[in-house]
């Protein structure tokens, strides 16, 4: 295990590097010229290349990227050319925003979907499992756009319950963060559902239920347990996903996270802002995907790497 | 309780809370050109001019200015000014913010300071400016840069983080992508200024949640509302929808040097086959004004120059002439950037395909479009103009001169470069004379298509009072109250 470990971090070092590299490169290679985007139309052509050499933009691609690097190890991700300000620094304050807002749409994800799901697969051919199904393909196909906006004029509106937009505590979280697990729930809802009933179909179940086994300990000791592993791995995508940031979902509730910084930076050529969310959002993805394997050898002890 | 007794006796009250379409990136007056920011940043720093909505240039920190030359003005200060930290405002501010901004080339306004010769002091409360050549627009420049105490020199990163200036409010705090907080100065120079207590800017990007915001009752004035949402926004009790002319033409530049376009009867031809009033009707539902000059009323130089025809059968002919009998125009769009660009630019693709020009529509993403421009990659380019600062000095200069021009729509015409060099001076009669004679010879050449002046429009809270819907889109609110 021990072994296996260190060579993932290892292929993880090398990953990280690969998408820094990539990252820094099709940044500096697709058309757009971040001083122009940083002065008003129409300044002059000077004013442009002066504040590009001031900007370090004048310099080889391979002379940028090696001080990218050399600042990187030390902790230094650049200044952002909108913000003049650390890199690391403006997308830190953004990332608590995006963290909580994750964070509770993966919950609401997790209980709500793996509920639907198992409801469905238990009764299944009944009204329950009909409504799972209704649920689950609306989730899945109303666009993040409408249904934010809809929830907004209902829930802000009309009746005035929750607060439309912004961060200002607890009940701002609640529409955005249903907006944002709406797909994701779904998703898990159904992957619950088919993986479930799969597994019910197997003889250990019939063996359980056999010996005598109440209902509750097959499902969830046993079925559930075993209809857990490739939840894990949709479960796990989505939480990178998330904590990279919702673009959308975040535009429409003005929600001052990464994803709408990524976005705008992406716009305006902030070229060390991109770099910085992207590194940082690669990492999580890389950890959480290593946390998934081994959460695989204690879901499943059959499961072993050397 | 003795404080709210004097708050109440100055009758300043409430909290007012806005929304703007625009996120604001900085709090350094010096280092954007951004309107979302030149309107709050106006709330904690005081210019030296401000500038009215109906364009009259009128004291702020100033009391006085006027041009000893053509190359230097002079300006008396106000005495009795403090910033937020208590110490005075005098005659070192002002040498220290425009020598800032001249020097520090980060700065995103340097460049248009570099005309400064040298800022010199005369006494606490006047100081002189010299210019390397005539800087008319230099007031109009000035109601836009926020004056700084000296002492933010000493460390700016840190001055920034907790900025102070003399403006109507003090800055409490930002939240990045989020709000701003701002609270009253009680001891403002103006007196009565400002009404309320609090003021609370909200950066809200998507105009849907703006204007839900407004109606839910969380916020009071939103700006950018586009004309589709008006009829909502006016059903709504409690909202009221203001509008005005804004300070902003729309202009879709030619790419002269192209040779489709490069011949005056084919630009003239697209200009004729364009039917204004269908887009200003239909499409902007009226939310926009005909084009009489390619400046709009209110800025210096602004002459009426009747609108633009609609006649397709003379376009026909003129294309004739021009033997382009089949003509494709690569026609380039910032995505996203102005209302009903798409609609509007198809509506003209259709009206162009009338006298048989065929266009060829480009919705590219903003620095993809700016980059295929500077490459010369199009024949029209879908753009606006607003006028920030309140004089067409900068929009002459950077798009009709030879080197404002030559990564833009590579317009050169000695004529006109020679009259915005003599426009340049501080005598408004001269400047008035030389501009009128510079939108004639536009007007005629047609090297762009103006086809609509834009409507600004927000939406209130009714409980608001003395708000003023402003034609440059800032939003403003040291003078509004709160019932």
């Amino acid at each position: 295990m021990r072994s296996y470990l260190l060579r993932r971090l290892g292929q993880a070092a090398l990953t990280l590097a690969g998408v820094s590299l990539l990252v820094f490169v099709i940044l500096r290679v697709i058309p757009g010229d971040p001083a122009k985007m940083l002065l008003p139309e129409g300044a002059p052509q000077s004013a442009v290349d002066a504040l590009n050499r001031e900007l370090g933009l004048r310099e080889p691609i391979w002379v940028q990227y090696g001080i990218f690097l050399r600042s990187v190890i030390r902790g230094d991700f650049g200044q952002s050319f909108q913000y003049r300000a650390p890199a690391l620094r403006v997308v830190a304050e953004r990332a608590p925003a995006t963290i909580q807002l994750a964070l509770v749409a993966m919950l609401l994800t997790v209980l709500v979907g793996v509920s639907i799901g198992v409801l469905a697969a238990v009764r299944r051919g009944t009204g329950y499992d009909y409504a799972g199904t209704v649920l689950a393909v609306l989730g899945q196909s109303l666009p993040n756009f409408w249904l934010g906006i809809m929830l907004i004029l209902l829930f802000g509106v009309t009746l005035r319950w929750l607060p439309t937009s912004g961060f200002q505590g607890w009940s701002y979280l609640v529409l955005p963060s249903v907006t944002l697990a709406a797909f994701p729930t779904a998703l898990v809802a159904r992957l619950t559902r088919s993986s479930l009933l799969e597994i019910l179909g197997q003889e250990y179940i019939r063996t359980g239920r056999a010996k005598g086994l109440g209902e509750p300990a097959v499902i969830w000791g046993h079925a559930l347990r075993n209809a857990m592993i490739p939840l894990l791995t949709v479960i796990g995508l989505q939480i990178g996903t998330l904590l990279g940031g919702a673009v959308i979902t975040e535009s429409i509730f003005a929600w001052p996270g990464m994803g709408k910084l990524v976005v705008d930076a992406i716009f305006f050529r902030d070229f060390p802002v991109v770099q910085t969310v992207l590194i940082i959002s690669a990492t999580i993805f890389v950890v959480i995907n290593l946390l998934i394997d081994v959460l695989y050898t204690v879901l499943d002890p059959r499961i072993r790497y050397g | 309780m003795v404080r709210t007794g004097v708050a109440r006796a100055q009758g300043r009250r409430g909290e007012i809370i806005a929304g703007l379409s625009e996120r604001m990136l900085t709090l350094d007056p010096a280092n954007h050109y951004s309107i979302s920011a030149t309107s709050v940043l106006r709330h904690v720093y005081d210019p030296l001019l401000d500038v009215t909505n109906d364009d009259r240039l009128v004291p702020a920190l100033a009391e006085s200015w006027r041009p000893l030359n053509n190359t230097t003005w002079r300006f008396t200060l106000r005495k009795g000014a403090s910033f937020h930290d208590g110490s005075p405002f005098t005659a070192d501010s002002v040498v220290f913010t425009l020598k800032r901004v001249r020097d520090n080339s980060k700065l995103i306004k340097s460049f248009v300071y570099q005309d400064i010769d040298d800022v010199q002091k005369d006494g606490d409360y006047a100081v002189t400016v010299t210019t390397k050549r005539p800087f008319g627009s230099l007031p109009a420049h000035l109601t836009m840069l926020g004056m700084l105490p000296p002492s933010a020199g000493a460390g700016e990163d840190a001055f920034f983080q907790k900025p102070v200036g003399t403006g109507p409010f003090r800055f409490v705090s930002w939240t990045h992508g989020d709000r701003v907080e701002l609270a009253a100065n009680a001891r403002y120079w103006k007196p009565g200024v400002p009404r309320v207590e609090k003021v609370t800017v909200r950066f809200i990007p998507e105009l849907s949640t703006r204007a839900a915001a407004l109606r839910a009752g969380e916020i009071h004035v939103i700006d950018r509302v586009w004309p589709d949402m008006v009829q909502t926004l006016k059903a709504t009790p409690g909202v009221k929808v203001l509008d005005t002319p804004a300070l902003e033409a729309q202009r879709w530049h030619f790419q002269l040097a192209r040779e489709t376009v490069k011949d005056p009867r084919v630009r003239k031809a697209v200009s004729l086959a364009i039917n204004r009033d269908v887009i200003i009707k239909d499409l902007l539902l009226g939310y926009a004004r005909p084009v009489v000059s390619p400046i709009p009323p209110g800025l210096i130089g602004h002459t009426n120059l009747g609108q633009k025809p609609y006649d397709p059968e003379k376009a026909r002919r003129l294309l004739k002439e021009a033997g382009q009998s089949n003509l494709t125009l690569d026609f380039v769009l910032m995505k996203d950037l102005y209302p009903k660009q798409l609609e509007i630019a198809q509506a003209v693709a259709s009206m162009l395909s009338e006298v048989g020009v065929k266009v060829n529509i480009r919705n590219l993403e903003i620095a993809t479009a700016r980059e295929q421009r500077t490459a010369g990659n199009y024949d029209l380019f879908y753009s606006g103009w607003a006028h920030m600062p309140h004089d067409p000095d900068w929009y002459f200069g950077q798009w009709f001169t030879k080197a404002g021009a030559e990564k833009l729509t590579r317009f050169s015409d000695p004529r006109v470069e020679q009259l915005i060099a003599e426009g340049r001076v501080p005598d408004p009669r001269v400047r008035q004379q030389k501009y009128a004679e510079i939108e004639r010879i536009l007007w005629d050449e047609e090297p762009e298509i103006w086809p609509y002046y834009s409507v600004a429009i927000y939406a209130i809270s009714d409980k608001l009072s003395n708000f003023e819907a402003r034609r440059d889109y800032y939003v403003l609110l040291h003078e509004v109250g709160i019932a």
